[in-house]
């Protein structure tokens, strides 16, 4: 198209918005690793004092950043799993298999998805301390899953209509039953899906906050994300933000290289969106 | 039914218990602990029976007569297994064997006659005054702050201490530690003002931030589509940051900048501002930050969406406005604007929902401050059940409120199922038909 509009303009208008965002990325890097002249912006010398918490304790109750990572990485990685596992079979039954009140279920999916799902924490979490699951990493990682699960079995749905029928139908012609036909011709076929679905799910575990302080605030279960919180809310005035800032990228780091890896089947997935 | 009906079912069953777990179940909860007044002192699982100093102020407030009152308090001296048991090990053994033989089972209702009867041991007496003062106190039986497990032991010691039974029900219902059913909380609810002002906080909430993220999500989709490919590319990378990022690191970054040790107050003391709080200083400066922080999220949600929208207009409506003339503003207005009627739709009517029930950014930013001005609907709900400075966590309290969130919730949803085009999702299996 011949440039009937001057770019200059709207440039400067997307500038002055993502200042703020630039500015705090920018200082993000910068300010874990420097040290800065007090009272000014300007870094004058470059330290890991910041990345202390890595081998040192810090000596504020939590059990040490290994154990917290540990926790983090267990805690997505099961609840990952347990969405891809159920919503795997879940989505194939939704798709292709005819059963009693198929409609109805699919209904129901559709009004769980567009459900908000964060004003049920109260009783959740009346329900985890009824049947002792309170405080425990199993309990958050069981309530996790069960929360990202319609969005899973909506996203493995899809995969599955995708999937041509001729390939089932030559299945059961040849005498496969439904069960061999789904475990050796289809699920092949939706592996994109599966992928898709334990990044997605690995990625919103590491990120989640308000199901683990809610549901497992004590030592223990402690992930990444409470602790750095803790740190933050903790802070009161002498808030030392080049510790967080260190804290925080190291969060983040799992999140980025998976990002800058699956980037662009991820910006489809967020498309649809499970945040405000 | 046939075989493949029952491995449809079996397929299904995981997805069916968990969802039956953690979203049925829940949602019914919400609805029953709502008409509950649960909290941290009557606990989850129900309590004991237990009458302390505060009960017994209910029960005269009550208007509970006063003779029953000091029934309670003192109800007299009973010989009985336990009171035996302490006597023999205070004051030997055979001195408990022979008051059990004459007295067990007795009641005194004067200290004076229990001390009497333990003077009148035939063969153990207990001569000084002062021990058997001791002794007698030993069979001394209250109601006052004893614990009973059940209601048929509560009342059963009730009839044993000669409580009419006029009065029993009212007293198993003061000392009943655990938690009962009311209907007091949607009453006490809407009697508090700072309820009205979490509404009004949840609408200016929603409506701001709900503005920005269209408005703004439109602008970025627009102008990247517009924009050379590079710069577009640039501009959606940074802006998706905020969505992919951690909650809890994004929060981190917004509160140094604003902080008074942080961005805005160091480069603004070049110019001689003095260092404050930009985040919570003031009521419009809280607001304008937390707007920025969900809109920046929200936006890049809209940039997505509308984008992929505009990218599927054919180019060939565009081509032909151009040569019929047509500037970039009104090819905007007339062909892009159009076509993004239902996407736009979509965004605010899911934007909504979860920006109305969404309070993880506003605890972890501002927690509801300054002096409660930014406390959310939502956030309220949260700090009435589960975290709030008292240590009193008021369950029923919260659930009240988090109730009409799930009921708009639940409308929200089913409306949204009527939008969508269920048809569509209703294909017959083609296998079995």
């Amino acid at each position: 198209m011949k440039p009937n509009f001057r770019n200059w303009p709207v440039l400067l208008v997307l500038l002055v918005f993502s200042a703020p965002l630039l500015i705090m990325l920018a200082f993000l890097l910068v300010d874990a690793f420097t040290t800065k002249v007090p009272g000014t912006m300007i870094p004058n010398g470059v330290t890991l004092h910041h990345f202390r918490f890595l081998w040192t304790d810090l000596d504020d109750g939590s059990w040490g950043i290994w154990g917290v990572t540990l926790n983090t990485f267990n805690f997505a990685l099961f609840t990952s799993l347990a969405v891809s596992a159920i919503s795997l079979t879940a989505g194939y039954a939704l798709s292709r298999l005819a059963f009693p009140a198929r409609g109805f279920f699919l209904g129901s999916l559709i009004v769980l998805h567009a459900f908000p799902t964060v004003t049920l924490i109260i009783a959740i979490f009346l329900i985890l301390q009824l049947l002792g699951l309170y405080n425990t990493l199993i309990g958050v990682i069981v309530v996790k899953a069960a929360l990202e699960l319609p969005f899973g079995i909506w996203v493995m749905k899809g995969f599955y209509d995708t999937v041509p029928w001729e390939i089932e139908m030559a299945g059961v012609q040849d005498g496969a039953s439904r069960f061999t036909v789904w475990w050796q011709l289809v699920l092949p076929q939706v592996q994109p899906g599966l992928m898709a679905i334990l990044i997605f799910s690995f990625l919103s575990g590491w990120s989640e906050f308000i199901l683990p302080m809610v549901l497992a605030p004590g030592t223990e279960a402690q992930v990444l994300s409470t602790y750095l919180a803790t740190m933050l809310l903790d802070g009161g005035t002498q808030a030392d933000f080049n510790l967080f800032k260190a804290v925080g990228l190291f969060y983040a780091l799992p999140v980025a290289i998976i990002y800058l890896i699956f980037q662009n089947k991820l910006m489809n997935i967020y498309g649809g969106g499970t945040k405000g | 039914m046939q075989r493949s009906s029952w491995l449809g079912l079996a397929f299904l069953s995981p997805a069916l218990i968990v969802v039956f777990l953690f979203f049925l179940v829940p949602v019914v909860l919400t609805g029953f602990f709502s008409f509950t007044n649960m909290s941290t002192a009557t606990g989850v699982k129900g309590g004991a029976y237990v009458l302390n100093a505060s009960g017994l102020r209910a029960l005269t407030d009550a208007g509970l007569p006063k003779s029953t009152l000091e029934q309670i308090e003192g109800a007299g001296y009973r010989v009985d297994a336990k009171g035996l048991e302490a006597l023999a090990l205070d004051f030997g053994k055979p001195v408990a064997e022979e008051f059990a033989k004459l007295h067990e089972g007795e009641v005194f209702s004067k200290r004076r006659d229990v001390e009497r009867a333990l003077k009148d041991l035939r063969s153990n007496p207990i001569r000084k005054t002062r021990d058997r003062k001791q002794a007698a106190d030993l069979f001394k039986r209250s109601l006052m702050n004893e614990r009973f497990d059940s209601p048929t032991a509560f009342e059963a010691a009730l009839e044993e201490a000669g409580i009419p039974e006029t009065d029993r029900p009212l007293i198993t219902e003061v000392a009943y530690t655990g938690w009962v059913w009311t209907t007091d909380n949607f009453g006490f609810l809407f009697s508090l003002d700072s309820t009205w002002q979490y509404a009004k906080n949840t609408v200016i909430y929603v409506v701001f931030t709900l503005s920005f993220n269209v408005l703004f999500g439109l602008f970025l989709a627009i102008a990247t589509f517009y924009l050379p490919a590079g710069q577009a590319a640039a501009f959606r990378a940074i802006w998706f940051l905020p969505r992919i990022l951690p909650p809890v690191l994004y929060i981190v970054m917004w509160r140094w900048f604003t902080w008074d040790t942080g961005f805005i107050s160091t480069v603004l003391s070049g110019f001689g501002v003095p260092p404050r709080n930009w985040m919570l200083d003031t009521e419009f400066h809280a607001w304008t930050t937390i707007v920025l922080i969900n809109g920046f999220v929200g936006a890049s949600m809209g940039m997505i969406v509308f984008s992929s929208a505009i990218r599927a207009i054919p180019a060939s409506m565009l081509y032909a406005s151009e040569v019929d003339g047509a500037s970039r503003l009104q090819q905007i207005w007339y062909i892009i604007l159009p076509q993004l009627r239902w996407p736009i739709l979509f965004i605010t009517s899911y934007q909504t929902m979860s920006l109305l029930t969404s309070f993880e950014y506003i605890y972890l930013a501002t927690d509801g401050g300054p002096g409660g001005a930014t406390e959310v609907w939502a956030l309220a709900a949260f700090h009435t059940a589960l975290n709030n400075y008292g240590g009193n966590l008021q369950y029923g309290l919260g659930a009240t409120y988090a109730l009409i969130l799930v009921v708009i919730g639940l409308l929200a949803s089913l409306a949204y199922l009527r939008l969508f085009n269920f048809r569509n999702l209703l294909v017959k299996p083609r296998i079995e038909g």
